[in-house]
C-alpha cells in the first residue's frame, strides 16, 4: 500500500473548527476536524443530531466559512461555492417547484450560462442515469419522494463535478424507498467515479454505502472514530444480514453511545 | 362534470338577474326601492353618454391608478425591508401590526384637513390604506421563499441578480399577484369611501348623491358599473395568478 500523497485527495481538512454566535454567546459547533478523502471514495459521516455534520458539509461546499483551520478541495481552498469542483445534493424538497424535472436538473447549467439546447440534452441524460426517463416534463409535486431525490441527484451531477456532497438526502423517505435509493446511488456512483461525501444518522445506511465511515460526537462536533468498511462491492441487500456487517455497525454504534 | 358546473353557474346568474327584473315588475318588491334590472341597464346606458358621468369615471379611474401606483412600490419596499432586515423587522413589525388592525376610515377627516376636498385627498387616503395591505403581503411573500431554495442557487454559483430573478421572483410570483389583486380591492374601496364621504367629483360622489336623492335606477346603475370594473380587474389578475401557480397545487 502506498502512502497517499495530497494529489490523490479530493478533500482535505486540517484542524477545522466552527464557532458561531448563539443567543447565549459563542457556540463551538465543530472542533479540530481532520479528514482526508481520497479521490473516488465513498465517505459517510455519521453522528447524532446537532453534531455539526451539516455545518461541515456546508464548509466543504463553500457555503460557510470555517472559524479556524484549513479546507482543501482538489488541492485548492474553498472560499466560495465552486460548482465545477463540488455538487451538492440537499435534504428533501430542495427542488424548485416551479420548474419541471428537466429544468431543475438543467438549473446549474443555465446559471453557468450554458446553451439551452445542450443543457436540456445533458439534463435528459442525467435523468436517464437516475432512472427517470420519460419524467422530464413532470413538476416536483407530480413526483414521489424517491423520484424527487433522484432528480436532486441528477441535478447534483449535472455539471459533472468530481466531488458530490450529500446532506441526508434520503432522510425524509420511508425505509423501503430509502434502501432502494441507497442501492441506486451505489449503482450511479460506480458508473460515474465521483468522490462522494454522504451525511446520515442511519448506521445501516452508513455501513451499506461507505468505503469509510467517520463517526462524530455530539456538540462540539469532533471526529471520534474512523471505520474502514471492508465489505466487498458491488453490495447487495443480503450483505446486511452478514456477521461482518453487524460487527461494523455495532462498532460505530458503541462509539456514538460512548460519546454522549 | 365541469360543463355542468358552468351551466349551473350561468343558470344561477340568469335566475338572479331574472328575479331582479321580474320581482319589481310583478309588485313582489317595491319597484321604487328596487327598480327592475332592465330599467337599471337602460339607465346605465344613458348615463354613460352623459359628459358629467364620463368625467366622473375618468376622475375616479385616475385616483385609483395614482393611489395604486404609489401604494404598490411603497408597500413592497417597506415589506421587503421588514422581512429582510432583522433589526428593522423586530422594531417595526409589532407597531405596524397595531396600526394595521385599526380601521383606516377613522383617519379620513384628517386627510380632509390636510389635503382639503381634493384629488390629492382621495389618492393619499387610498394609498394610505392600501400601503398597509401591500406591506403585510410583501413581507409574507419574501418570507415564503424557502431558505434551501437560496442555498441551492448559491451552491451552483448563482449571482445576486440570478438569485433575485431565478429564485425569489418565481417563488413569490403567485403570492405577489394575489397580493396585488387584494391590494386593488382595498385601493378601490379607499377611493370610494373618500369620494362618498366628501367630494365634488368621481363615481363615489355621484353614487352618494343618487342615494341621497332617492334616484334608485341611477344608484343601481352606478353600483353595476363599479362592480363590473372591479370584477374585470380582479379576474384579469386572477388569470395571471392561475397561470403562474400551477406548481403550487400539491
Amino acid at each position: 500500500m502506498s502512502v497517499s500523497s495530497s494529489a490523490d485527495l479530493a478533500l482535505q481538512t486540517k484542524g477545522l473548527s466552527h464557532i458561531y454566535q448563539g443567543v447565549n454567546g459563542e457556540v463551538q459547533a465543530l472542533s479540530d476536524i481532520n479528514i482526508d478523502v481520497k479521490a473516488g471514495k465513498f465517505i459517510v459521516i455519521v453522528g447524532p443530531s446537532g453534531c455539526g455534520k451539516t455545518s461541515l458539509l456546508m464548509m466543504m461546499a463553500g457555503l460557510r466559512r470555517q472559524t479556524t483551520g484549513e479546507l482543501l478541495c482538489l488541492g485548492q481552498p474553498m472560499h466560495e461555492p465552486d460548482p465545477q469542483r463540488v455538487g451538492v445534493v440537499f435534504q428533501e424538497a430542495s427542488l424548485y417547484p416551479w420548474l419541471t424535472a428537466a429544468d431543475n436538473v438543467a438549473f446549474p447549467l443555465s446559471i453557468r450560462g450554458d446553451d439551452k439546447q445542450r443543457a436540456r440534452q445533458r439534463a435528459l441524460s442525467m435523468l436517464a442515469l437516475v432512472g427517470l426517463e420519460g419524467f422530464e416534463n413532470r413538476y416536483p409535486h407530480e413526483l414521489s419522494g424517491g423520484m424527487k431525490q433522484r432528480v436532486s441527484i441528477a441535478r447534483g451531477l449535472a455539471q459533472d463535478p468530481p466531488v458530490l456532497l450529500m446532506d441526508e438526502p434520503f432522510a425524509a423517505l420511508d425505509e423501503q424507498t430509502r434502501m432502494t435509493m441507497g442501492h441506486e446511488l451505489l449503482r450511479i456512483w460506480s458508473t460515474t467515479s465521483k468522490t462522494v461525501v454522504f451525511i446520515t444518522h442511519s448506521l445501516t445506511e452508513a455501513v451499506y454505502l461507505a468505503d469509510e465511515v467517520h463517526v462524530m460526537s455530539a456538540r462540539p462536533g469532533r471526529l471520534i472514530d474512523f471505520v474502514a468498511i471492508d465489505l466487498p462491492r458491488p453490495r447487495t441487500y443480503e450483505i446486511m444480514a452478514t456477521e461482518r456487517f453487524g460487527m461494523l455497525r455495532e462498532r460505530i454504534w458503541q462509539q456514538i453511545r460512548k460519546s454522549h | 362534470m365541469n360543463g355542468w358546473i358552468y351551466a349551473i353557474r350561468l343558470a344561477a346568474l340568469l335566475a338572479f338577474f331574472g328575479a331582479w327584473d321580474f320581482a319589481p315588475r310583478l309588485g313582489i318588491v317595491n319597484s321604487s326601492l328596487l327598480p327592475p334590472f332592465g330599467d337599471v341597464l337602460s339607465t346605465l346606458w344613458g348615463l354613460l353618454d352623459r359628459p358629467k358621468v364620463q368625467e366622473a369615471i375618468l376622475v375616479t379611474g385616475a385616483e385609483v391608478l395614482v393611489a395604486f401606483a404609489i401604494a404598490i412600490p411603497l408597500g413592497t419596499v417597506l415589506g421587503v425591508v421588514i422581512a429582510e432586515s432583522q433589526y428593522i423587522g423586530a422594531i417595526f413589525r409589532p407597531l405596524l401590526f397595531y396600526v394595521f388592525s385599526i380601521p383606516k376610515s377613522i383617519f379620513l377627516p384628517m386627510f380632509i384637513l390636510v389635503f382639503g376636498i381634493s384629488f390629492a385627498q382621495k389618492v393619499a387616503y387610498a394609498a394610505f390604506t392600501t400601503t398597509f395591505v401591500v406591506l403585510m403581503s410583501a413581507a409574507a411573500c419574501v418570507e415564503s421563499v424557502k431558505e434551501e431554495f437560496i442555498l441551492v442557487a448559491r451552491s451552483y454559483g448563482a449571482t445576486r441578480s440570478q438569485i433575485l430573478f431565478r429564485v425569489y421572483l418565481p417563488s413569490m410570483l403567485p403570492m405577489l399577484l394575489e397580493a396585488i389583486r387584494i391590494a386593488m380591492i382595498f385601493n378601490f374601496t379607499g377611493v370610494m369611501i373618500a369620494e362618498m364621504y366628501a367630494s365634488r367629483s368621481g363615481i363615489g360622489h355621484l353614487i352618494a348623491g343618487w342615494g341621497e336623492n332617492f334616484q334608485m335606477p341611477q344608484l343601481f346603475a352606478g353600483i353595476l358599473l363599479l362592480s363590473l370594473i372591479a370584477i374585470a380587474f380582479n379576474e384579469s389578475i386572477r388569470v395571471l395568478e392561475e397561470r403562474y401557480s400551477t406548481w403550487r397545487a400539491s
